[in-house]
């Protein structure tokens, strides 16, 4: 068929192209004019999914041949292989139409001319291909009309789904027709959308309606299934109206309910459905439509719970099988008249246990299960076990109980304390009780508190989606019942559970994050048995608050005991894991986890003098929560150290008093010779028949006589110079010292002594050479090569008298006394001989005590910086030494200087 | 002798049992034969004819309700006054093919006075008057009707000839005053409904003959 055709723009030169599309769908002749004839661009309408072909044609000219021409599609040049050459003017092309845009056909030609070229416009010529789907058939196709008022509306409204698909280019319009059968009523609306309404001015009852969709577009047509019924299979209507539900006081367990026909029937005969549940509940229970009969506005509802506010709902829909039900009615609430307690009561008892006192029992229940009205009292009978009479054995007693019928919790989940009893040990009691509504009372429920029997083994308590599962091994004796309990502060529950159970979950309510101790008891014929207790969360979570960490006692040195406080019960949240403390002196942060049984802990390792920040967070599985901090400061010194160093110098200064003492007690003649020197009565002295004519003769010493040494007579007190004792009294000692070292001693000789500077050791001696005149020589040294005594003056006048004395002390009767002198001459060479020219001779019998000798010895080194006397006394004993073997010779060498001092 | 006194009393006791089990049988055959009669298109044209019937002829009890109110008082009066030219509620002929048709061609004469009371209604009730609505509502109803009856008639007996409105035209009542026009009209309407009620009547007598087996199901189980 000819599509579209072009003309040669040039008069002279006509020339054609002529699209030539094989459906012969449109016969569309163009016309030409003197440049470019086209009839009009044509724009078929293409079923995405098929084969387009078309042919072009040249007219009017022969510039060019069909082998000139070629398509393109969108600007692409179709494939050759897509052509087919017809004749020498003409070339079809055969194209898939697949993509749903709209696109241009182009037949052109090749430049092959000139002239070709110039009218390039001219030998071209398109089509423009539009593309869309075939409509869908309507699926599923509902109409409804609603009640109006009393009628039913004349407006049917029907909805459908469209199948299949279409573009925006070839959009499906969808047309609605409702024929009403009998007198030829034909209604329709048309609409693009996928529901229309139809308005038939009068909904026609009983009439038979056929309803019906039909898709069209450009490309074809299809009509849906045709809904073909009564009218009345069409309508919805409004609930039922004025549903009423009546109580009679005479049928318990039974509600009857009226209600009005939302639409009279000679338009719609309806059947109706009734469901109810008890108020607060959305298990619905629905009444048989069997037992719903056609066009019933009253039912009786049967097999109620007495005293139970139900809530009933009506709904209707046309009596026929097919049809729309109606919403359901508003809620019609009532309560059953109240029937007497068919259930036992839930009774249960709480015993606390102390060991001081007997056991409190308190007695609890919960109300019967089917309590049938509101309980009013419970009668409770306590016997006892074995003796059958206690003391209000066989009374009943009466407890009433005010349950307000406001409150809208379920009163079998209250739990009313009936009575406390004290129960001694080893005892045990029958209570029976029974619960009291305003129609009558309840079956006996009873309950025996005895020894102790056999309990469950291997309880488990679990989490599992969000309830408690309890898990566990019946005891070896029969078990007629188990009371499942769970406690949580002061608040109990309890629930029961057959002898056979091995497993149960917790029905209660309970609270994420609480600490639940559950039990399980075994009841034997009613018998309590030993329960078996777990502590459990439904759900854990982070502590609330963490532990309060404080110091026990005072930290120290290098330690601190920290002690803080278990986490109240309410605010732990979950089982603690564990605690760990941290603590922290500024620079680094230490920590250490402690098992959850834990409450205090010791840090070591501290510093001295730091402060350090401390705190303990307690972990659950959940999380941890950190508790506050507490900072304390360590001590630079630990408790009882101070005390510790001061006891122990006062020790130490009581040991060296002590050591001095002894040592003084022990030493106290050593130290009153020294410390008071016995001066001899110069009185007594014979050096004052001493006379420089005496024949002095060389003397061989004995051999008791000290060999070689040569004594100096310096204080013993020499040797406490360095005591701290005599520190204060230093200068007075200096002075002696001074006074000694010029000074000649007993029997002694007074080396580099100053005459004018010699002072008596005594200050009483003192006084006395004051008194005495400073001009009596009271002593005189010869220093001899034979010894003391046994100096020779002729042979060594020098030497004989080198020094003198000018004290004015007199001298000592041991100077005088040969035997005095002796003695003390003896001990003094041995006290204060010097090393290394004075030799010790083996045989002195008087420094028979080593020890001290030693310590005089050591009193000698000590003494030794203080050794004035450089004179080496190689010298030969003295006369006087050498008489020691005669003291007469001895006495002489003594004489008062009656004349004062001598001249020597 | 006593043994043929017991032969008599078995023979008296089958007799029963025998009908008993016939009447069963019959039972059983035709619970069988009511699905088949519940298909029954006849049956079917008629409970529906029945149902629509039923609807008129409250819509018209309703109507002469609004119908009295609208009028204002004295409506009671105007009720009870007869007037010529208003079709006769009876029904004529014995056979259902006569009375059917005599229930078509007396709908087809109702329909011209229906319009000739809403004509006048309109004139003397506001355009928004129920009783318009009604009386529309009746009118449309009640040729819908006579397409329901055309329809059975025509299902019921396809050898006889369709029936046909009436040929002459109908004969209509002169202009009258306004009280006239209201007696008119509630004369019509009284009429129609009267007329209803004996169609209804009707077609319950037939009912039994159209939907027989399944009538007589029901019939037994109720007794």
């Amino acid at each position: 068929m000819e599509r579209i055709w072009t003309e040669d723009a040039f008069p002279e030169r006509r020339s054609s192209l002529v699209l030539l599309s094989p459906p012969p769908r449109l016969n569309q002749k163009g016309h030409c004019n003197e440049l470019l004839v086209v009839d009009s661009p044509q724009s078929p309408v293409l079923e995405i999914g098929t084969d387009f072909a078309a042919t072009c044609m040249i007219t009017n000219t022969d510039e060019v041949t069909a082998d000139d021409l070629y398509w393109t599609l969108s600007g692409t040049v179709v494939p050759k292989e897509q052509y087919t050459r017809i004749n020498k003017t003409a070339l079809s092309v055969t194209v898939p139409i697949t993509s749903e845009k709209r696109e241009w056909l182009l037949c052109r030609c090749k430049n092959v001319s000139a002239y070709v070229v110039l009218n390039k416009g001219r030998f071209m010529h398109g089509i423009f291909l539009t593309k869309g789907y075939r409509p869908g058939k309507p699926e599923n196709l509902s109409c409804i009309a609603v009640q109006e008022e009393r009628y039913i509306s004349p407006n049917i409204t029907c909805v459908w789904e469209a199948a299949g698909r279409q573009t925006g280019f070839v959009p499906t319009t969808y047309t609605l027709n409702l024929d009403v059968k009998i007198h030829c009523g034909m209604y329709n609306v048309s609409t693009r959308e996928k529901s229309a309404t139809v308005s038939v001015g009068l909904f026609p009852n009983h009439e038979t309606l056929d309803i019906w969709v039909e898709a069209h577009n450009t490309l074809g047509k299809v009509e849906s299934e045709h809904l073909k019924e009564e009218a009345n299979w069409f309508v919805k209507t409004n609930p039922p109206s004025d549903v009423r539900v009546i109580s009679e006081r005479t049928f318990p367990t039974s509600l009857l309910i009226n209600w009005a026909h939302p639409i009279d029937e000679v338009y719609v005969k309806l059947t109706y459905e009734i469901r109810f549940c008890p108020s607060g509940s959305q298990n619905w229970t629905y009444v048989p439509l069997v037992d719903t009969a056609k066009g019933i506005q009253s039912f009786r509802l049967q097999n109620l719970q007495p005293d139970t506010v139900y809530v009933t709902q009506v709904r209707c829909k046309n009596a026929i099988e097919r049809g729309y039900w109606s919403n359901w009615s508003t809620n019609a609430t009532e309560r059953t008249p109240e029937d007497r307690p068919r259930s036992k009561p839930d009774l249960w008892k709480i015993i606390t246990e102390d060991e001081s006192t007997a056991r409190q029992v308190w007695f609890i229940c919960k109300d019967p299960v089917l309590s049938n009205g509101r309980i009013i009292r419970f009668d409770i009978k306590i016997q006892d076990h074995k003796d059958r009479v206690k003391n209000r054995s066989g009374e009943l007693e009466s407890i009433p109980v005010n349950r307000s019928k406001a409150d809208p919790s379920p009163s079998q989940q209250k739990i009313t304390i009936l009575k406390q009893i004290s129960l001694d040990d080893k005892k045990s009691v029958e209570v029976y009780v029974t619960a009291v509504n305003s129609v009558g009372k309840s079956p006996e429920a009873s309950l025996v508190i005895t020894e102790k029997l056999p309990t469950v083994k291997d309880l488990k308590v679990q989490r599992n989606g969000g309830q408690l599962c309890l898990e566990w091994k019946p005891p070896a004796r029969p078990v007629s019942e188990y009371v499942v309990e769970w406690v949580s502060g002061s608040r109990i529950d309890w629930q029961r559970e057959k002898g056979s159970t091995k497993n149960t979950v917790i029905k209660g309510s309970l609270e994420k994050f609480v600490s639940y101790t559950v039990s399980v008891y075994p009841l034997y014929s009613g018998v309590t048995g030993k329960p078996a207790s777990k502590e459990a969360f439904l759900e854990e979570g982070v502590p609330l608050i963490g532990p309060a960490v404080k110091l026990k006692g005072k930290p120290g040195c290098n330690e601190a005991e920290l002690v803080w406080n278990e986490i109240p019960q309410h605010s732990r949240r979950g089982f603690i894991t564990n605690y760990t403390i941290f603590y922290t002196s500024g620079t680094k942060t230490h920590n250490i986890t402690v098992p959850a049984n834990t409450t205090s802990y010791t840090l070591k390792s501290l510093s001295r003098s730091t402060k350090y920040d401390t705190w303990v967070i307690a972990s659950t599985i959940r999380g941890s929560k950190r508790g506050f901090n507490h900072s304390f400061t360590t001590l630079k010194y630990g408790t009882g150290e101070i005390e510790g160093i001061v006891v122990g110098v006062c020790l130490s200064f009581l040991f060296v008093v002590l050591l001095t003492m002894l040592l003084c007690i022990y030493k106290k003649d050593v130290i009153k010779d020294n410390f008071w020197p016995r001066i001899p009565n110069p009185g007594e002295s014979t050096i004052g028949n001493w006379s420089p004519d005496y024949p002095l003769k060389t003397e061989t010493p004995k051999e008791n006589c000290l060999s070689g040494i040569s004594v100096l007579d310096v204080d013993v007190c020499d040797g406490k110079c360095g005591s701290e004792d005599d520190k204060a009294s230093l200068p007075l000692k200096k002075d002696k010292y001074l006074s000694e070292e010029h000074s000649s001693g007993i029997g002694g000789s007074s080396c580099m002594s100053s005459p004018r500077q010699s002072v008596s050791d005594s200050d009483e001696g003192g006084d006395m050479a004051d008194t005495t005149a400073s001009t009596v020589q009271y002593s005189s040294v010869v220093a001899s090569s034979n010894g003391y005594k046994g100096q020779t003056p002729n042979f060594q006048p020098q030497q004989a008298i080198f020094s003198r004395s000018e004290s004015t002390q007199p001298l000592l009767d041991s100077e005088e006394n040969p035997d005095m002198l002796l003695q003390e001459g003896s001990r003094q060479s041995q006290h204060f001989s010097r090393q290394p020219s004075f030799t010790h001779t083996a045989g002195n019998e008087d420094s028979a005590d080593p020890a001290d000798f030693n310590q005089l010895e050591m009193e000698q080194q000590v003494l030794e910086p203080l050794d004035f006397c450089p004179l080496e006394e190689e010298t030969t004993p003295t006369d006087g030494q050498s008489a020691d073997g005669l003291p007469a010779a001895l006495v002489s060498s003594y004489m008062p200087q009656l004349g004062g001092y001598r001249p020597q | 002798m006593n043994g043929h006194v017991k032969s008599m009393h078995f023979q008296q006791f089958m007799e029963p049992a025998a009908t008993l089990l016939s009447l069963l049988l019959v039972m059983a055959v035709d619970s069988t034969r009511t699905v088949s009669a519940s298909r029954n298109p006849g049956c079917n044209s008629l409970q529906q004819t029945l149902k629509l019937t039923r609807l008129v002829e409250k819509e018209s009890v309703d109507l002469i309700k609004t119908y009295k109110v609208s009028q204002g008082e004295m409506s009671e009066l105007f009720c009870k006054v007869s007037v010529n030219d208003v079709p006769d509620s009876n029904i004529s002929g014995l056979e259902p093919s006569e009375w059917i048709v005599s229930i078509f061609t007396h709908l087809q004469a109702f329909f011209p006075h229906f319009k000739r009371v809403y004509e006048q209604q309109t004139d003397l009730q506001s355009p928004t008057s129920p009783l318009l609505a009604e009386l529309t509502t009746v009118s449309t109803r009640s040729r819908s009707l006579a397409a329901f009856i055309s329809s059975f008639y025509q299902g019921l007996f396809p050898n006889l000839p369709v029936p046909e409105p009436a040929g002459g035209p109908t004969t209509l009542p002169p202009p009258k005053n306004v009280f006239q026009q209201k007696v008119y009209g509630c004369v019509v309407l009284k009429t129609y409904k009267e007329f209803l009620s004996n169609v209804s009547q009707k077609l319950r007598t037939l009912k039994p003959k159209v939907c027989r087996r399944r009538m007589q199901i029901n019939t037994l189980f109720f007794f």
